[in-house]
């Protein structure tokens, strides 16, 4: 009986002595992220003040990421990212260049950091197009100047927002330029292409060099390798891995057929082994 | 008592008991108005709330749930040790372990029906939508449950009473079903985290995907090997507890060498449980790098110094049995004197690995930081410390296991002098190259840092298979320096299991808490949000009383499973024959 006793006590103070270590810990009620007010006719501005509220609360972008000009992190530090925007991909404005980065993360990935992040118009972060808008108002307003609007069209908004904001830029709203007229090497590049195939090189990466395409590849084998990427796999390749990654990235929702036929064409003057 | 006991299993009562409270707090004519008002979403629970009752009771079932799944496993490996070398001692082992489950299993049962009833009533619109996803696996499960029961207690009460072959079918078939029960159910709740086989809206593409999303795999493995942990610890601690008030000197030594039996199965399933726990982490930042950072690097990030804190202490436990038990060796008094060194060691790690990152401290204090990150301990604080720290705590764990198992022997091989050499050269080298790149993970970018954990839970993993099968090869027909005296520890030592069986059930509780919590305001991750009053994630010390309170309920339960274990079926221990030899 006694033994039962001391048994008891000693199991009682051990979980108080966890229970009192967990005291100890910053102790703070996480809440469901609440909406921020986007009035139609905001400011740049105000879409700053809105966006850095954004960006704090719904968006969780400080939970990975820094604002402090520290390097070393897991994700790259905001603090400059207004100045160094725009040179950061080539043929992208910084606005298209942060649009890019919140919609579509992992088409581009800064040097020495993973892909990874969230698409942040998907769940459960689950920002809608103003909201971006003002994140990127904010994100500008970092060591830049911020320039958008609730009215400016990006090209990866939805359509119904896309529709809106095509409205609002006939009323002089400053529009990016069209993905239709992009050439074959933005768009080799807008939908990562090099990740896995090089131009540059005979060196297969991921998938086979491009290097030499027009020569290896006729303009028809070319639509079906990208079109169904595995009707015909080489040995050294992994069958499913670039019909996967482009399902993944929406690819085949994104691509239009002219922008189809400008990859191709672009694809099919790689001659780099003749 | 005694005669309710036998006329009435413990299961029903607990079940009759939970039961008639849930009538109570439901039969207030409140928790049912809103059905009225159209389909319902949520009802309440009185008191402590919704989230609190169906947490408290989900985390009973799966401690009881890990018990029953994890006993019949090394009950089976022990039972077959026994059938192979014919020492009795392990066929009485392994019943007596056995025993234990009866009453549990009984306990598991009415629990997950308990939870499976507040589900339905105080989360409708939830379940409605797993049941949308999941329909058949849940017949599949009623269906693996029932087998299991028969297999069970087929195991149970068929116990030298058929061929041993049979026997030992019938616990694979066990040990098989309950794996099955396992698996399913962590699909349900791996799907709640990480999502898979449904469409943007969450209307189901594929079951299988559903159930083969990201985290099932790494969850089904992690919780194997904890189960094994868990259940080890809680015979020990049956163990102890009998131990205690053993009345001859035989039940001491029955008693000492089933606690060190259990203590030594928690314990060698902890030591790759890290490794299955970084599998874990890894699949959850595939899955999604919010879900990661929100585990690692946001809310939770400080339960992971209170993890430091439990697993620390369970090393330490873990340890300091060790050092007690080789008291009772002839011979062990060789290997006294690393035991300063391996505290040493334990010591250093367990403070690496609790450093926090950043510091709790006052506006003056952080003024005189220069921030809220010490300017040395803040080295500390980083995975690239942390990681280096377990690793290294595992090692010093392993070397401890090593002393114990050579104490009472001397090496005859002719190569043991070069034997001893290879071991301490591999185990420096580890050492050595662990630490190098724990230093190294300072100087290099995110993306490189991050994958230096592999080559060290790699190395790790190598030091220990390669200098244990040195071992065994080296001490094969090793001269005996004195006998094992079970029973000759101090009582001190039956304490430290109790501590580790607490210890690890806290942390059993701790980390279902953050499994769960990561999904924060969703039920379902990015596709069912969580509109109820408790979407809010609490403070660390809220949950910590939770589980806190969860624990000490789950070991009072526990005290009516050995009391009952003890008056049923009593089993002769033997003195001659028995655990002294």
């Amino acid at each position: 009986m006694m033994n039962a006793l001391k048994i008891c006590v000693f199991t009682v103070l051990v979980a108080a002595f966890y229970s009192y270590v967990s005291q100890m810990v910053p102790q703070k009620v996480t809440y469901p992220p609440e909406e921020t007010e986007l009035g139609a006719d905001m400011t740049t501005e105000e879409l700053v003040v809105a966006g850095e509220e954004i960006a704090g609360g719904k968006g969780t972008c400080l939970t990975c990421h820094t604002v402090s000009g520290d390097t070393g992190g897991r994700f790259p530090d905001l603090a400059n990212i207004g100045l160094v925007a725009a040179d950061r991909k080539e043929g992208f404005s910084d606005v298209e260049y942060l649009a890019e980065s919140l919609y579509d993360p992992n088409e581009y990935i800064v040097e020495g950091f993973l892909p990874g992040m969230t698409p942040i118009s998907d769940p459960p972060i689950d920002l809608n197009d103003e909201e971006i808008l003002a994140v990127i108002a904010y994100l500008q307003s970092l060591g830049g100047v911020a320039t958008v609007t609730l009215d400016t069209e990006l090209r990866w908004q939805s359509e119904e927002n896309s529709a809106a904001a095509a409205a609002a830029s006939q009323a002089g709203a400053a529009a990016g330029p069209s993905a239709e007229n992009l050439s074959g090497e933005e768009l080799f590049a807008m939908y990562a292409c090099g990740t896995c195939h090089s131009v540059t090189e005979p060196t297969p990466l991921l998938g086979p060099s491009l290097y030499n395409a027009g020569n290896d590849f006729s303009t028809a084998e070319l639509y079906e390798a990208i079109m169904d990427p595995d009707a015909v796999v080489a040995e050294e390749f992994t069958a499913g891995l670039m019909s996967a990654q482009l399902n993944a990235t929406g690819f085949y929702d994104k691509i239009s057929s002219g922008q189809l036929k400008t990859l191709v064409d672009y694809l099919a003057m790689q001659k780099g082994g003749s | 008592m005694k005669w309710l006991a036998r006329r009435l299993p413990a299961g029903s009562l607990l079940f009759l008991m939970l039961a008639g409270m849930a009538l109570v707090a439901f039969w207030a004519p409140d928790a049912w108005a809103q059905d009225a008002a159209g389909p319902v979403e949520y009802r309440s629970f009185p008191v402590v709330g919704s989230r609190v009752v169906v947490w408290v009771i989900a985390q009973l079932h799966l401690m009881f749930g890990a018990f029953v799944l994890a006993v019949p496993m090394f009950a089976l490996t022990i039972e077959f040790i026994g059938f192979r070398n014919g020492d009795k001692r392990y066929d009485d082992l392994a019943h007596e372990f056995t025993r234990l489950l009866s009453v549990s299993f009984s306990f598991t049962a009415s629990l997950g029906a308990l939870l499976t009833f507040f589900l339905f009533i105080l989360y409708p619109r939830l379940m409605e939508y797993l049941v949308s996803i999941f329909d058949w696996t849940f017949m599949l499960y009623a269906c693996v449950f029932f087998l299991e029961a028969v297999f069970l207690y087929s195991y149970y009460y068929g116990w030298g009473k058929m061929p041993k072959w049979l026997h030992l079918l019938l616990g694979l078939g066990l040990n098989m079903v309950g794996i099955a029960i396992i698996f399913i159910a962590d699909s349900w709740l791996t799907f709640m985290n990480s999502p898979n086989g449904i469409d943007a809206e969450g209307n189901l593409l594929s079951t299988w995907d559903a159930i083969n999303n990201f985290t099932w795999m790494p969850i089904n493995i992690h919780r194997l090997i904890a189960n094994i942990c868990f259940g080890g610890s809680i015979a020990a601690a049956y163990g102890a507890y009998k131990f205690l008030g053993a009345k001859t000197e035989e039940e001491r030594a029955h008693y000492d060498w089933m606690g060190y039996m259990g203590n030594f199965i928690a314990i060698a399933a902890l030591l790759p449980l890290p490794f299955a726990g970084y599998w874990l982490g890894r699949e959850i930042y595939a899955f999604s790098q919010s879900l990661g950072i929100a585990l690692m690097g946001g809310t939770f990030s400080w339960l992971f110094i209170i993890q430091a804190v439990l697993i620390g202490n369970l090393f330490l436990a873990a340890n300091y049995y060790l050092w007690l038990s080789m008291e009772r060796i002839h011979g062990a008094e060789r290997y006294r004197k690393f035991t300063k060194w391996l505290l040493a060691s334990i010591t250093v790690c367990f403070i690496v690995w609790a450093t926090p990152h950043s510091l709790v401290a006052t506006v003056e204090e952080a003024r005189a930081m220069g921030g809220s990150h010490h300017p040395i301990l803040n080295v500390l604080g980083v995975m690239s410390a942390k990681n280096t720290a377990v690793n290294v705590l595992i090692l010093t764990t392993y070397l401890s296991f090593l002393f114990y198992r050579r104490a009472n022997k001397e090496a005859t091989v002719s190569w043991a002098k070069t034997g001893n050499i290879v071991q301490f050269g591999i185990l420096a080298a580890v050492v050595g190259v662990v630490i190098f790149l724990g230093v190294y993970g300072y100087f290099v970018e995110a993306s490189v840092r991050i994958g230096l954990s592999i080559p060290q839970v790699g190395l790790v993993l190598f030091a220990m298979i390669s200098i244990t099968i040195i071992d065994v090869f080296m001490f094969r027909n090793a001269r005996i320096l004195g006998p094992i005296e079970w029973g000759k520890i101090p009582n001190r030592a039956q304490y430290a299991l109790f501590f580790i069986a607490i210890t690890f059930a806290w942390t059993m509780g701790l980390m279902g808490y953050v499994r769960s919590g990561i999904r924060q305001h969703w039920h379902v991750y990015g596709v069912m949000r969580d509109t109820s009053e408790h979407a809010f994630t609490p403070t660390l010390g809220y949950a910590a009383n939770v589980v806190s309170v969860t624990v000490l309920i789950f070991f009072a339960f526990i005290a009516v499973v050995f009391f009952l274990s003890s008056l049923s079926g009593k089993k002769k221990i033997e003195a001659e024959g028995g655990a002294s030899s």
